[in-house]
């Protein structure tokens, strides 16, 4: 991570002054596939909201590239209607003209040579007029079978070298990053190789939330929760990403991915990583994705798969008051899909700190209610003074970090009821973000390009993490292959299958 | 919301907390106790920027509004508001009437949320010392406005002479969007500035921009006084002859140029009093960056080692005149006799 505020060539930073934001040097960020839903629904928003708060350098450029053939101005309306409708804070035209002025539309298709010459040139001439020193960004927001065809183009119009350039490039992913091991090396392999390792960011958008980061507050300013944070102390921990909405648009790419390798194998054990991980020796990104990458590489499957890794499919059912089809029944799902909508695993972490303490991670489609959370379950004391009528009532202690919505974090631990009798129930204190902070929270991709513009990879993923993460994935797929998915009805809680998983365990699921 | 007249500080206690169990708010994460000490012409105004903080900063809102402190007998009006006109949060309004005025501290201490850091805002014309006025000696931060004094050039003056760390004004904040470009300006350019033109009103702001950069620099930052009420321009000549400029276009934009690179149009943040409350409300933590910008102008020396703490300084207002036409006050507030209120 580069620290703005040390470096000593501009004497009018402080660190002191915190008033002062970070502003990134001047630079271009190039977006390719800039009339896709994700440029227009999160990127071109972001970068509104950024320049909004003041937040970009002097001489910002953006340039979009795609295959709509498009002129300058119909692209001029597409993003300032994306800006006006998807932008966080107010829009105000005066900013967004400002901006408009400094965006420009390259038409052309991938393997068009002509149209990377174009962009090459439009990239030196705003460097020339802007003084941008060769800084640019690219963003990939295409998919990935398309990315060797990119990559190759800028290799050839020399773009992705910070040599030539003479300044910093830098190129921004999206998952899915592989399907696999093998081809998640060969994808990180192309990446790495044209860009250099340092200078490849992969979004994971989970991390660029500001729960997850104040996961590390939690653990690592406070004296309360660190003793306890281990296996002396801890019964069990849940991972739960679940979605109400079914699979939208995306049926070509969900029904050759599945759950697993959908949210599994990123989001959720992004999570773990942050929440198993030893304290890092500092904040900087190096010292981060070391700690991180020690928990992933003490993650092992459970050597009974058949009984604790469930994966399922929903079926037609009833979801907030309407009726919604099942998986098959959903467009452009084949009728005898196996893909899984569901996914239930127990992991273990194979470290001193985590030894026998189970780590629940399921996530899928169609479930009650939107909402992702860490539920860490404490051991019930070792013996208590009341008789055994008083504490029916009494689970185990539990802290549950909510990632979304009502982001905060709940602790639930056992309180007398008030009366004559003594009796001890479960009760919970909530800390909610929405109340004590409100000071409008960044989007997470606002987060996210700003960080890419400064340089700071703290909250990307890197390769080897990555890598890592598809090892624990690839024995689970290989052993779902010839199995087909349990069912379950749209609107519960996954299939029967993975409660009675934790009911073997003596747990159950938290519902959240 | 409850609203009480002619009542007592322990009704007003009272009533804050029947108030929070009616609304299930117990459970309210407070970060800080807001204090904001206005008038009653100007309650408006500060109701609607301390509403704008608080959405930022969730906090208790206590407002503080003093009246006619020569009435003969003392009264007490409030109202307890949770999440209604004064936003999400608690917010209690008090009037305080004849000599209670003097003594508002004695209402205020017992509903200050427990050991949250409290900031008081001084709404209008701030105490000539903050220690004559309690509200300020328990703050743990303070924030002034010079802007609405007389003559603010000197009243920015004696916030120096009367500083305290934790202390801030105002127009510090007024000066954060061109210190950010200036800022910004500098990561790209390479050239070490040998002087520099500040070109403004003679009022706070500019006066602190040109402390500021005075104090980084260490050069001669010249005020070229202009009419208007905004800060216009800021020219820094660089040791190789060239020369950055940030020249005001209209009221949100600007226009950087810098050596080669040609002009640039920069947003221009146009903030409000309540986006100025907000700003200063996020940090809880002396302002060194402030008290050094704050000396460079003023040439009052030694800020940043005086005490963070005051002892309240009694002074009744029928002894005010008089007091102000004594000797002028000298650097430590903590010099001062206490005497007995």
């Amino acid at each position: 991570m580069r620290q703005r505020e040390t470096e000593p060539g501009n004497v009018l930073r402080d660190a002191r002054d915190r008033r002062l934001p970070r502003i990134p040097d001047p630079c271009v960020l190039v977006v390719f596939g800039v009339t896709g839903d994700l440029a227009r629904k999160k990127l071109i928003p972001a970068v509104y909201d950024l320049a909004n708060r003041g937040l970009l350098p002097p001489g910002f450029t953006l340039l979009g590239f795609a295959r709509r053939d498009f002129e300058n101005a119909d692209f001029a309306d597409l993003s300032r209607d994306a800006a006006a409708e998807h932008s966080r804070t107010e829009f105000r035209e005066e900013v967004w003209n400002r901006l408009s002025e400094s965006i420009q539309f390259i038409q052309g298709s991938f393997d068009d040579d002509d149209a990377f010459d174009r962009l090459a040139e439009s990239l030196a001439e705003s460097e020339r007029a802007h003084g941008i020193g060769g800084n640019a960004a690219f963003y990939l927001s295409i998919p990935p079978a398309a990315f060797p065809t990119v990559l190759k183009q800028m290799e050839r119009t020399g773009m992705a070298s910070n040599e030539q350039s003479g300044g910093w490039r830098r190129v921004v992913v999206e998952k899915p990053f592989g399907h696999d091991l093998k081809s998640s090396r060969e994808l990180n392999a192309l990446v790495d190789n044209v860009f250099g390792a340092d200078d490849v960011f992969r979004i994971d958008h989970y991390l660029g939330k500001e729960t997850v980061q104040n996961l590390l507050a939690l653990r690592f300013a406070n004296t309360l929760f660190e003793p306890i944070w281990n296996a002396n102390f801890v019964d069990s921990v849940q991972f739960t990403m679940a979605e109400d909405v079914g699979i939208g648009g995306r049926a070509g790419f969900y029904d050759s991915a599945g759950a697993a390798r959908d949210v599994l194998q990123n989001h959720l054990l992004q999570l773990l990583a942050l929440t198993a991980m030893e304290e890092p020796v500092s904040f900087d990104a190096s010292a981060l994705r070391a700690e991180k990458l020690k928990v992933l590489g003490a993650v092992s499957l459970p050597k009974d798969l058949e009984r604790y890794a469930i994966r399922g499919q929903y079926e037609q059912g009833w979801l907030a008051g309407a009726r919604v089809n099942g998986y098959t029944d959903e467009e452009g799902v084949p009728k005898d899909s196996t893909t899984e909508t569901y996914a239930a695993v127990r992991l273990n972490v194979e470290t001193r700190r985590w030894g026998g303490v189970p780590f629940y991670l399921r996530t899928g489609k169609r479930l009650p209610r939107r909402v992702t959370e860490i539920a860490v379950s404490f051991k019930k004391a070792p013996h208590l003074p009341f008789d055994a009528t008083d504490t029916t009532e009494l689970g185990h202690n539990q802290l549950v970090v909510r990632v979304q919505p009502d982001e905060g974090v709940t602790l639930r631990f056992g309180s007398k009821v008030p009366g004559s009798l003594m009796e001890v129930r479960d009760v919970s204190m909530d800390f909610l973000y929405g109340e004590s902070f409100t000071e409008g929270s960044p989007e997470a991709y606002e987060r996210l390009i700003l960080d890419v513009l400064l340089g700071d990879q703290s909250l990307f993923p890197r390769n080897a993490e990555v890598e890592d993460s598809w090892m624990v994935i690839d024995p689970l797929e290989e052993f779902w292959a010839d199995r087909p998915p349990e069912k379950y009805r749209a609107g519960e809680w996954g299939p029967k299958a993975a409660d009675e998983m934790l009911a073997r365990d003596g747990r159950r699921w938290r519902r959240p | 919301m409850t609203t009480l007249w002619d009542t007592t500080g322990s009704d007003v206690v009272k009533a804050l907390s029947a108030e929070r169990r009616s609304a299930g708010a117990l459970a309210f994460g407070l970060a800080l106790t807001l204090v904001v000490v206005t008038d009653q012409h100007s309650v408006e105004e500060a109701e609607k920027a301390a509403t704008a903080a608080a959405a930022a900063h969730p906090c208790r809102l206590l407002m503080v509004i003093r009246r006619h402190v020569e009435a003969p007998d003392p009264r007490l009006d409030a109202e307890v508001l949770i999440g209604g006109r004064l936003g999400p949060g608690e917010a209690v309004v008090m009037r305080m009437y004849g000599r209670l005025g003097l003594h508002a501290e004695s209402v205020t201490l017992p509903m200050l949320a427990p050991d949250a850091p409290v900031v008081t805002w001084w709404h209008d014309a701030p105490p000539e010392k903050i220690a004559f006025d309690p509200l300020g000696v328990f703050a743990d931060r303070r924030i002034t406005d010079v802007s609405r004094c007389d003559n603010p050039l000197d009243a920015l003056h004696l916030r120096a002479v009367d500083y305290a760390p934790g202390d801030t004004d105002l127009a510090w904040a007024r000066t954060t969007s061109w210190r950010s470009l200036i800022a910004a300006a500098f990561d790209s350019t390479s050239g070490k500035p040998t002087s520099a033109v500040v070109n403004g009103p003679r009022t706070p702001p500019t006066a602190l921009l040109v402390g500021w950069l005075r104090s980084r620099l260490g050069i001669d930052v010249q005020l070229e006084e202009s009419r208007g009420r905004e800060i216009n321009e800021v020219r820094l000549q660089l040791d190789d002859d060239r020369q950055v400029s940030l020249r005001r276009s209209d009221a949100r934009t600007a226009v950087l140029s810098l050596p080669e690179q040609g002009d640039r149009t920069q947003p221009l943040a146009h903030r409000d009093l309540g986006d100025l409350l907000a700003e200063e409300v996020r940090r809880l933590d002396a302002d060194e960056v402030y008290a050094e910008a704050l000396a460079a102008w003023t040439g009052v020396p030694g800020l940043a080692d005086r005490s963070p703490f005051r002892t309240h300084i009694w002074r009744d207002p029928a002894q005010e005149k008089a007091a102000r036409e004594g000797p002028e006050p000298t650097g430590d507030p903590g010099d001062q006799d206490v005497e007995n209120g």
